[in-house]
């Protein structure tokens, strides 16, 4: 998948309906990764909010020239969603954590819409190496650093590229095979 | 490296989570420009990953969108042109009208207050004009109705040729009810500091005695018309020009009018 390119240049303009286009493309997503971050649904959609008015107040800062547009959007839920972590609404709801990552917060959807098609994905990720879990889940939703990510898993820095590589590439065939 | 190195060597998925140095990330983003390939792969990356979240997220409300239009609609990016909010500029134009408006109309207000305050004035002189009329009018109709009247004897008072010759008074007589009045339209408006006292007499021997003073009524306007009562000796009338207030005995070289009563 092509990045939209186009509607992100007329968002850039001042155009709020292509914001509303970008917003139905990446939402869910980073939506997925802001409540990874502070398992707590009002929180997650108050972070949510914030992410994309920051996006449409700031959608200049973003030059194609520089990556991606999702990393950029990655960026800015999480540093959103870390100064939510911060904050006392936060400390109150992290009492009550019961997941620990992304395979538990999928577990527990009960009604997932057809477009993601959960059931399957749950089958698949239950397949997944812990290790893998792990990596993906510090790298992609938690946006460490490779030597973060390397201290926290007690490996290697050197591991870290091939180990993503690897558990990612399990995943990309996961998705298509289900 | 080549293409198939940089694909295989997990550079292009730490890319997309946001993990790689800066020097890796230029390192990467000339090898996409270069290879369609490394492009495409990154694209499916990112994929694979936002589908992994999509599926984290179960399902947003609708009510976060919703919010979000609350702060961004109307409001417009950083460094783009800013648009005239119309309807912001209709409110503030509407408010003005109405401001200018309800001045107008206090304006207005207060302007036929001030009118109604004059022609109340107005009509209250008005009033008071019509009352002084009516007044007029009646006391004239009471001179009209004792002239006509048999009851009354009118005896004229003919100027004094020594002091004043054209000066006259006419006196109107009730001899039953012993009162007079006095026309003294005749008579000159007196000097400062003086005024005109009615005197009665007998003839033989000469005997003076005051019924009273004409003061006021000099006027143009006036008419010079007085009442005097309880007359003593009823024989003759006249009228003698005093110092103010009036004297015990009449000045008779300042004798206007006299004028005797008919038997």
């Amino acid at each position: 998948m092509d990045q939209p390119d186009a509607l992100i240049l007329e968002m850039q303009n001042g155009n709020h309906a292509a914001f509303s286009k970008i917003y139905e493309m990446y939402s869910k997503a980073i939506y997925g990764v802001v409540i990874s971050f502070v398992r707590d649904e009002s929180l997650a959609e108050e972070v949510l909010q914030d992410v994309f008015i920051k996006v449409w107040n700031n959608s200049n800062s973003y030059t194609p020239t520089k990556g991606r547009f999702y990393t950029w959007l990655l960026n800015i839920a999480r540093n959103t969603a870390i100064d939510m972590t911060r904050s006392k609404a936060f400390k109150n709801s992290a009492k009550n954590l019961t997941t620990e990552n992304f395979v538990d917060i999928i577990a527990g959807h009960d009604n997932l819409s057809a477009k993601t098609d959960a059931i399957g994905l749950k089958k698949y990720l239950a397949a997944l190496k812990p290790t893998c879990i792990q990596i993906i889940e510090l790298l992609y939703f938690k946006g460490y650093t490779q030597a973060e990510t390397a201290k926290t898993l007690e490996t290697p820095l050197g591991t870290i590229k091939t180990r993503a590589r690897n558990c990612i590439g399990d995943l990309r065939k996961m998705l298509l095979n289900k | 490296m080549t293409e198939e190195e940089i694909i295989a060597s997990g550079l292009l998925e730490l890319y997309v989570t946001g993990s790689l140095s800066q020097e890796e990330i230029l390192e990467v983003e000339k090898a996409m420009a270069q290879y369609p390939s490394v492009k495409k792969e990154v694209a499916q990356i990112e994929a694979s990953l936002i589908q992994l979240s999509e599926a984290t997220a179960g399902n947003v409300s609708p009510k976060v969108w919703e919010r979000i239009v609350q702060f961004t609609q109307g409001v417009r990016p950083l460094t783009t042109g800013r648009k005239r909010n119309w309807s912001s500029v209709t409110g503030w134009a509407a408010a003005l009208l109405f401001f200018a408006g309800l001045a107008f109309m206090l304006k207005q207000n207060s302007d036929l207050k001030d009118k109604l305050r004059t022609v109340s004035t107005k009509n209250i002189v008005l009033q008071e004009q019509t009352s002084i009329t009516e007044a007029e009018l009646t006391e004239t109709k009471e001179l009209l109705e004792v002239v006509r009247s048999k009851d009354f004897n009118a005896i004229s008072l003919p100027g004094n040729v020594a002091v004043a010759p054209t000066a006259y008074a006419t006196v109107y007589y009730n001899k039953d009810e012993n009162i007079a009045y006095i026309d003294a339209k005749g008579l000159p408006k007196p000097p400062e500091g003086k005024v005109y006292q009615v005197w009665s007499l007998i003839m033989d021997p000469l005997t003076p005695r005051s019924i009273g003073l004409l003061e006021g009524g000099f006027e143009a306007t006036d008419t010079a018309f007085f009442k005097v009562e309880n007359i003593p000796f009823p024989e003759a009338f006249g009228i003698t020009l005093e110092p103010e207030g009036g004297s015990e005995s009449p000045t008779l070289s300042q004798l206007y009018t006299l004028g005797m009563v008919a038997p």
